[in-house]
């Protein structure tokens, strides 16, 4: 199975993460920035409040002429540093300070106001200076203002405000790679590991998942993984050697008891019905054998041990041949038999045995159908698969017998009345695996279909 | 015709050498591969009947070490594993055919004739034309005509007359019409080769007055002249 790095455990792991720090940072962030900017404007409050008040006193102690006075003075030391002045009559106009002329229109209502102060620099460009300000009002309708140059404070706010932001999407951003790289470094171990459980559920017992020592959670999978095909190539081993044992202590025999019999109904003086009997024990023993054969082949298919001899096989010429060999029966059994194969069918696999898969389909199709029935086989190329099809209108296979039809020695109802050895469909089925097919076994409403896909090869 | 027979099973080989010396050949026994391969190397046969498991050495060991001595006696692989990959390795080492067991007898005395017939054979210039009595096949044009008439053909039917035409007075058994005409080399349940056997004879023999393809029962079938054996 292809595993896409982005659809991972580990990659929703690492992205779950990444957001719950990249919140986290940017709530510490965003806190330090407000509490910092609060921290500078209470500053500047409280230096404009002091000032504020300190003039206030200037003018109760000397009145207004005093009070212009002093912010004459002040202006020039402390309007340095961005400090602004200006004192109004009840008209709003100037009667002293470093400013201008008045800078709100009318009267501001709450006691803190801010505005936008124009310096005209050397260069001719004017420039903006935010200044924060408060305005007292004095007993005889004449007005103070007060004000800061605040361009340092909000330079720095604005500063902090890209760091926190810029912090933050460089979080979001290691976050988003170190997960993508962890994502794709344990994607392609649990692909090794996908592909090695592959080899060995295709047959390869000899395969082993690689451990790198680290004794990480990895490691413990592969450990315990391969305990288990360990054992299992242990029973695979013992079922071969029961097998083949029995095998080879039936072949022999059964091999003597054939040649027993045909020196027996060859001698001259054997009579006629003797030689009969021996005749249909011939037939019998030929099924026994035939039956041994088929049971060895399956075991061979299944072990994987078969190291079938692959060449490139074009399933179209092979379903034409077979269909061609198989039609003279069709039609003697008054059935149709229809063989259609398009475009390219080449895969790579053992002939004999694929056109052994397809004649023991066609065979069944034969033993079950009835007259008039009508067989199709078909080869067709869909992309990276080859899709072999053999179909019959025949009683076909309920869906819940379908799996148990591909055991071996299984004999669903309708096969009941025949006399096959219930070992066709497993012989398919062994063989289909030995190529690492995908059989399935369908409805062919009416009948059975049954489809075969093998990956295309040159 | 002397044959040499390698077969570990001693009862089976027994049977073996008995119903082929009825069939008229001298048969030599061996019973492992390293006797087998002393035999061969030390007396002229004209084929070589061995069993692939062998003790001491290995029946392809045996063909391989013969022929890289020269020696181009046909053999006929007997072998137990019945699986196709054993064939091809059989036929790889250097065997001329390869018959698993289970085999019919008449299936192996089909075999050994056929082997000695194109050992034979091969001396021969290749032929562009075969004639069995009045049938006469053209390999070039690929036209078969009976007593001067043409007889129409599909190129099945036609591969299927050639391969009994190049065995004509021999037995020819079903597998072996499997193997040769459509390279197939399974067991099939049904008659098949019946069925084709007996469309090619309504092409090949209906309406003349001696049948050419004959059955031979509990072997198989043969094409051949009776008039001019008889």
């Amino acid at each position: 199975m292809k595993i896409s790095p982005l659809r991972t455990s580990a990659a929703r792991l690492a992205l779950g993460y990444g957001a719950i720090f990249t919140l986290g940072v940017g709530a510490l962030l965003g806190t330090v920035y407000f509490l910092t900017t609060r921290v500078l404007e209470n500053e500047a409050d409280a230096v404009i409040s002091a000032e504020l008040e300190g003039l206030t006193d200037e003018y109760r102690r000397d009145g207004l002429s005093g009070l212009a006075d002093e912010l004459s003075f002040r202006a020039d030391s402390w309007g340095q540093t961005g400090a602004v002045y200006l004192l109004v009559d009840a008209n709003l106009v100037k009667e002293g300070g470093n400013l201008t002329s008045w800078p709100f229109d009318g009267i501001p209502n709450a006691q803190w106001t801010q505005f936008d102060l124009k310096s005209p620099r050397e260069d001719d460009k004017v420039r903006m200076h935010p200044v924060r300000a408060s305005v007292s009002l004095l007993p005889d309708n004449h007005r103070l203002l007060v004000g800061l140059d605040v361009t340092q404070q909000r330079r720095f706010a604005s500063t902090f405000r890209y760091a926190t932001l810029w912090g933050i999407g460089l979080t979001a951003l290691a976050g988003a790679i170190a997960g993508y790289f962890l994502s794709r470094k344990l994607t392609r171990r649990v692909q090794s590991v996908a592909a090695t459980c592959d080899a060995i559920v295709g047959g390869d017992l000899d395969r082993r998942l690689p451990m790198d020592g680290s004794q990480d959670e990895f490691d413990a999978l592969a450990l315990a993984v391969n305990n288990m095909v360990d054992r299992l190539a242990e029973n695979a081993q013992l079922l071969r050697a029961t097998f083949d044992s029995a095998a080879h202590d039936l072949r022999g025999p059964l091999y003597r008891l054939r040649g027993r019999l045909e020196d027996a109904g060859r001698m001259p003086t054997t009579e006629q019905p003797v030689r009969a009997g021996i005749d249909a024990a011939l037939t019998e023993l030929d099924r026994v054998q035939r039956t041994l054969a088929t049971l060895l082949q399956i075991a061979q298919a299944e072990s994987g041990m078969a190291a079938a001899h692959r060449a490139t096989v074009d399933l179209a010429e092979l379903i034409t041949d077979i269909g061609e060999l198989y039609e003279p029966a069709a039609r003697e059994k008054s059935m149709t038999l229809q063989v259609q194969a398009t475009g390219s069918c080449c895969v790579n696999g053992n002939r004999q045995l694929l056109a052994q898969l397809v004649a023991n389909l066609v065979e069944n199709s034969l033993k079950y159908l009835a007259a008039g029935g009508h067989i199709d086989i078909r080869a067709q190329r869909d992309g990276e698969t080859v899709w072999l099809m053999v179909a019959d209108d025949g009683p076909g296979i309920a869906q819940g017998d379908r799996t148990a039809a591909l055991k071996p020695f299984v004999r669903l109802p309708q096969a009941q009345s025949t006399d096959g050895s219930g070992l066709g469909l497993s012989l398919v089925a062994a063989i289909s695996r030995l190529h690492h097919a995908q059989l399935l076994l369908e409805d062919n409403q009416p009948g059975l279909r049954v489809r075969l896909g093998l990956a295309a090869g040159a | 015709m002397n044959l040499l027979l390698i077969e570990d099973d001693l009862e089976a080989a027994k049977f073996l050498q008995k119903g082929l010396t009825e069939s008229g050949y001298a048969v030599s026994l061996a019973v492992d591969g390293r006797d087998g391969l002393k035999q061969a190397q030390e007396q002229a046969f004209d084929l070589l009947i061995t069993d692939r498991m062998l003790p001491h050495l290995d029946g392809l060991a045996l063909v391989r070490a013969l022929r890289e001595q020269g020696v181009r006696t046909p053999v006929l692989v007997l072998s137990a594993l019945g699986t196709v990959d054993d064939r091809v390795l059989g036929l790889k080492a250097g065997g001329d055919d390869y018959l698993t067991k289970p085999f019919a007898f008449s299936e192996l005395l089909a075999r050994v004739e056929a082997l000695l017939r194109r050992s034979a054979a091969e001396k021969n210039v290749p032929q562009t034309r075969i004639r069995v009595a009045d049938l006469e096949m053209d390999l070039l044009s690929r036209s078969v005509t009976r007593a001067g008439k043409e007889i129409q053909l599909t190129a099945r039917e036609f591969k299927l007359l050639e391969f009994l035409m190049r065995h004509a007075d021999q037995v020819v058994t079903r597998t072996m019409l499997l193997e040769g005409v459509w390279d197939l080399q399974f067991d099939p349940q049904t008659n098949l080769i019946d069925v084709h056997m007996s469309r090619l004879r309504q092409a090949v023999d209906k309406g003349f007055a001696r049948p050419l393809i004959h059955t031979v029962r509990g072997a198989g079938y043969v094409i051949r002249d009776e008039d001019k054996s008889a």
